[in-house]
């Protein structure tokens, strides 16, 4: 059994036989339409028994189906000569030619008599490959889950890179300090946050950005750099100073050694990896330049709908707009904060402790997405009414990203003061995000207000992977990320250290950035 | 033919029009994954390819030594939920 195929099958490989393969494949191999299954059911049986078990095969040459079990293929191979005209015009014949190959009919394999033996030429595996995925297709089953087989150029890099890594549970690759660089703490958090988010990691990792930029200043070839970095085993902290220099080109509102905000940085990386990944749709032009398909368009990117309803009229005009990020207010701040009475929909929903009186991350959601009544002061121009009438705004998750970031708003810059608002906030390790959706509002609205939690729709749970905390005031502070490895297990960076962190140091810790992952994803 | 297999050829040809037999394939193939058969499997092929050597082993080799095991290791559930699904499916389309 030589996995270089056989010579015997060279008698066949002639003329149009990838076609007339493909038909044999498309008719009685992998029926995928129904006429096809229609004729396998009428069609697939032994010609000298009749039966349909017993392995059946199809000879190669001709149109004959033969046990396999009984023999009844073998006998075919060794009288017939080949002078029987095929009533199947696709198939030629070969005067003179000995049939020497047959194709199983239940799995697609190519039998040589001369062989003894099953064989595997790479152009016939190919092609039976091909048919296979496209009745599949027909059938609607879509793509099954097959093994992964190197190409060539694959083969020859693992032989030059003998090196193996094995991933166990307490191993701590991906785990990387980061060298302050004068204040860049703020920078620091958010790539640990960022080299931590799964699917980046995995798009990174597989090398899937096509570069187009000219110059050697583009941030997401930088990103590529820097996760190899964090994966690559070095237990030394890393020194991002080419990372700092493009945040500092590209953003200049960032630039200079002063503490930034680490909020400001997340959205502006966000945006210029955005800006710089162009090429990375696949080709897929998206007709809407708003709504582009990149990496990160794709894990961070929701969708905000908002609802201006006129209280005369009751006409609902509504906007979608899309986010990276939720800022929530705080209560302490001067935008007042709402008293919302304990026990309400959603707290008991994410489990949050409300014994000490605690504000939660479900309240700050359901304050945010509250309707809000817009004062005299603020008419909107009703379309239904065509006059300036009162109404009341709301807020509700249209659709959720992949990766959904909470920001609280700790620091106030208002007029008068400049503070930092420490109120406690506490948030959960998994989060359910359906109270907030804009399709729970409608049903809510239609009269149902018992929503009933469906325990079987995953579709809006999250669970938390990392938090980047603020410690000190707003002059001077400094910027700590934990970041979750592995399943349960927690770890502190703090700039160039990194240390073992219990789930509960996480849940105790202020919050400043909340990063929540969707627990399950879905193909498109 | 006897009537039974000639029963056996007409059920046979309605399962595969319906596209039934691949689905019904689909599900056992699953199963047998999910109780372990596959892997129990796997590893007496690996032993008889041990045995006869890598070069000298045919395909004919390994039918002939797991086929018996394989076909007496299949659990008895799987067997009834096959079984089950085909009656079903004949139920529904009772034509035949």
């Amino acid at each position: 059994m030589s996995p270089a195929g056989c010579p015997h099958v060279n008698g066949f490989k002639v003329d149009n036989w990838r076609q007339n393969l493909r038909v044999i494949y498309q008719c009685f191999v992998w029926s995928g339409s129904v006429e096809t299954r229609k004729r396998k059911a009428k069609s697939c049986i032994c010609h000298l028994c009749g039966a349909h078990l017993n392995r059946l095969h199809s000879c190669l040459n001709c149109v004959f189906f033969g046990c396999f079990a009984k023999k009844h293929i073998h006998e075919h191979a060794k009288n017939k000569r080949h002078n029987l005209v095929s009533n199947w015009s696709l198939i030629r014949y070969r005067r003179g030619d000995r049939v020497v190959n047959s194709i199983d009919l239940l799995y697609g394999g190519i039998y040589c008599f001369l062989c003894q033996d099953y064989i595997y030429d790479k152009d016939m595996e190919q092609i039976a490959k091909e048919e296979q995925r496209k009745a599949w297709k027909l059938q609607g089953v879509g793509e099954k889950y097959s093994t992964w087989e190197p190409t060539k150029r694959e083969m020859e890099l693992l032989r030059h890179n003998p090196k193996r890594r094995k991933i166990t549970s307490n191993c701590t690759i991906g785990l990387r300090g980061l060298i302050n660089l004068g204040n860049t703490c703020f920078m620091n958090c958010i790539v640990q946050a960022l080299t931590h988010t799964p699917l980046l990691r995995d798009f990174f990792l597989s090398d899937r950005h096509k570069c187009e930029m000219q110059s050697n200043s583009c941030l997401v070839c930088e990103m590529s750099q820097l996760f190899q970095e964090f994966y690559s085993g070095h237990r030394s902290p890393h020194i991002p100073f080419r990372l700092l220099h493009l945040v500092w080109t590209h953003a200049r509102h960032l630039a200079g050694y002063e503490q930034q905000d680490a909020h400001e940085f997340l959205i502006a990386a966000l945006d210029v990896l955005h800006r710089h990944c162009k090429g990375d749709d696949n080709g897929k032009k998206s007709n809407n330049p708003n709504n582009c398909n990149c990496i990160i368009d794709q894990i961070f990117t929701g969708g905000l709908q908002s609802d201006v309803t006129c209280q005369v009229c009751h006409g609902v005009s509504t906007t979608i707009d899309p986010f990276w990020d939720i800022s929530l207010d705080l209560p302490g701040s001067s935008t007042p904060f709402w008293p919302l009475s304990p026990g309400g929909d959603g707290s008991t929903l994410n489990g949050e402790s409300h014994l000490t009186g605690a504000t939660t991350l479900t309240d700050c959601l359901r304050r945010f997405t509250r309707p809000e009544h817009l004062g005299s002061g603020a008419k909107i121009k009703c379309s239904g009414c065509h006059s300036y009438q009162e109404s009341t705004k709301q807020l509700t998750m249209k659709k959720l990203p992949i990766v959904a970031c909470f920001h609280l708003k700790r620091f106030e810059h208002s007029a008068k003061l400049r503070r930092k608002i420490t109120t406690y906030v506490s948030f959960p390790l998994e989060l359910d995000m359906t109270p907030f959706m804009a399709s729970s509002k409608e049903s809510r609205m239609n009269g149902q207000y018992q929503q009933s939690i469906d325990v079987f729709n995953n579709d809006n749970k999250y669970s938390l992977f990392a938090v980047v905390n603020h410690q000190g005031t707003l002059e001077s502070g400094h910027y700590t990320t934990f970041i979750r490895q592995h399943k349960d297990q927690w770890f502190k960076c703090d700039d160039a250290i990194i240390t073992k962190a219990s789930i509960k140091d996480v849940l105790d810790s202020e919050g400043y950035l909340l990063f929540y992952h969707k627990q399950f994803l879905e193909y498109e | 033919m006897s009537k039974d297999s000639q029963m056996r050829a007409a059920i046979n040809q309605k399962l595969i029009e319906m596209g039934e037999r691949e689905r019904l394939k689909e599900l056992l193939r699953a199963k047998l994954v999910e109780c372990g058969w596959k892997d129990q499997m796997k590893g007496h092929c690996k032993d008889v390819i041990r045995e006869k050597g890598l070069e000298h082993v045919t395909v004919e080799d390994l039918e002939a030594e797991i086929t018996p095991k394989g076909r007496a290791l299949v659990p008895d559930s799987v067997k009834k939920e096959l079984l089950q699904r085909i009656r079903a499916f004949l139920a529904q389309h009772s034509t035949l």
